[in-house]
């Protein structure tokens, strides 16, 4: 299994690693439960250095990039994100993406670690000169409600201004570092690109920080299913469009991009299941591939699901036709016909990730 | 209950007797492994279970599994404790995070089942 920088760091936590697409990484070390609570409350710190980061230089780079993604990139100013997707021809999700300018001639695209190596191959076509940065960078997620008052701790100046939904470069203990304000839990959150180097130098005196706990990946589902977010290899697949994820206001239909064609043949025809919220009566979880079924009939199935701590009940996505994506449809799932009801997005709607700072 | 005393199944429960009943549960390895117990589902009072059979349903964040009965026997008596404080099973698996308890079991019918050393020999080669 591929390592990350910070593998022999877990053991001082009490990791226990699991194989994640190839990688060794932690599912949990004080516990999922207590783990994600304490996101909540303070912060998490997640080591997510298997995914994948590029760096598109120059504007004739950049719109052979924008061929890729379904999303505008165009009129994207230089700070905010765009969360976009890869298409196949058919229209199906490859991997799901966020990107943003850090100058008016780079573009930093984020990608996952699943679908790596046909993403790789997909931005080496377009963007011969593209830097694959994965192998040289680490990515720790700073997470929670604290985790601006953590950062600023340690010295991290650069975060002071960022706002909700942005990406900037900075300098920390001399090194030149990327940052994003964004995140998978719903929390004010920033995630740190880091060169591998200094990777343990960064988790330790996050860690040292008394607001701080750190998580894996169980923590991780559970967070990013109480908000609704899809995880692609889970959710998201070749055969999922993103009308079907829930992404149609994303998708740029003035430009061309590969899968474009049979994406509108999908939007013509229309009738296409919705990747939609559910949530349980009760604290048992609704489980990937629970057949959903409406006064008994099937209608769809559940894609990805767990118990939630905070709200203390199952929740999951499922794919619903779209009249019963309706909020508050109830519905069974699973082969014990567990009760759920359909929800909005987001699930757990007391996130602070859109938390507002004075300068 | 003293862990040592107890019989163990290859599923992972305990069963050990008790004022003339038979007390049920999961090992503490069993909870490790599951992490986290968000739910437990309970027998009904009264309900016969054959050796083996399903008789519990068992929680986590991560997974759900099937609790079976390591015997036959009559369910006398459900832990209700576990409706509202799964956690009782990760914090005291041989005390306050007990299942069920059975009655009218056959005992010699425990002799076909491993002792403590059996059981942590089986539980540790499982986890390799």
């Amino acid at each position: 299994m591929m390592m990350t920088a910070l593998h022999d760091e877990y053991a001082a936590s009490g990791g226990k690693v699991v194989d994640f697409h190839g990688w060794a990484l932690p599912v949990q070390f004080s516990g999922i439960v207590q783990e994600h609570l304490h996101t909540r409350a303070q912060a998490g710190v997640f080591d997510c250095s298997h995914m994948g980061e590029f760096m598109i230089r120059g504007a004739e780079a950049i719109a052979a990039f924008d061929r890729l993604v379904f999303s505008n990139l165009s009129g994207l100013k230089i700070g905010p994100c765009r969360y976009s997707a890869f298409l196949n021809g058919r229209g199906g999700i490859i991997d799901d993406c966020v990107f943003f300018r850090l100058s008016g001639e780079e573009l930093y695209v984020i990608t996952n670690a699943g679908p790596l190596d046909v993403v790789r191959k997909l931005i080496a076509e377009a963007c011969p000169d593209a830097e694959d940065l994965s192998e040289a960078t680490a990515k720790i997620d700073v997470q929670g409600p604290a985790s601006r008052d953590v950062l600023l701790a340690i010295g991290m100046d650069g975060i002071a201004p960022m706002k909700y939904w942005t990406g900037r470069r900075m300098d920390w203990r001399g090194t030149e570092i990327i940052v994003s304000r964004a995140g998978y839990t719903g929390e004010l959150g920033y995630e740190l690109y880091v060169p591998r180097t200094i990777a343990v130098d960064l988790w330790r005196a996050v860690l040292a920080h008394e607001a701080t706990l750190p998580c894996g990946l169980g923590a991780r589902d559970t967070l990013r299913l109480e908000t609704s977010k899809p995880l692609n290899g889970e959710d998201l697949s070749e055969a999922i469009t993103p009308l079907e994820a829930g992404l149609t206001p994303l998708i740029q239909w003035d430009k061309d991009f590969i899968g474009k064609d049979a994406l509108a043949a999908v939007r013509d025809a229309g009738d296409y299941r919705i990747l939609t919220a559910i949530l349980s009566a009760d604290r048992r979880a609704p489980r990937h591939g629970f057949e959903v079924k409406s006064d008994g009939v099937h209608i769809g199935e559940v894609t990805s699901g767990t118990f939630g701590p905070s709200l203390n009940r199952g929740v999951g996505l499922a794919f619903l036709p779209e009249k019963f994506a309706t909020p508050g449809t109830q519905l069974t799932a699973g082969p014990r016909d567990l009760p759920i009801e359909t929800c909005a997005m987001p699930a757990y709607t007391d996130g602070t990730c859109r938390m507002k700072f004075d300068a | 209950m003293d862990p040592a005393t107890l019989r163990y199944t290859k599923d992972h429960e305990w069963i050990g007797e008790e004022g003339g009943l038979y007390v049920v549960g999961i090992t503490d390895h069993a909870q490790d492994q599951l992490g986290d117990i968000t739910y437990v589902e309970l027998p009904s009072v009264g309900k016969e279970l054959a050796a083996g059979a399903e008789a519990a349903t068992v929680e986590s964040v991560k997974a759900a599994s099937d609790v079976y009965a390591p015997v036959a026997g009559k369910v006398a008596a459900v832990n209700d404790a576990l409706e509202a404080t799964p956690e009782l099973v990760n914090q005291d698996p041989f005390g306050g995070g007990w299942f069920f308890k059975l009655e009218g079991v056959n005992a010699g019918d425990l002799d076909g089942l491993l002792d403590a050393a059996a059981y942590k020999e089986f539980a540790d080669n499982e986890a390799h």
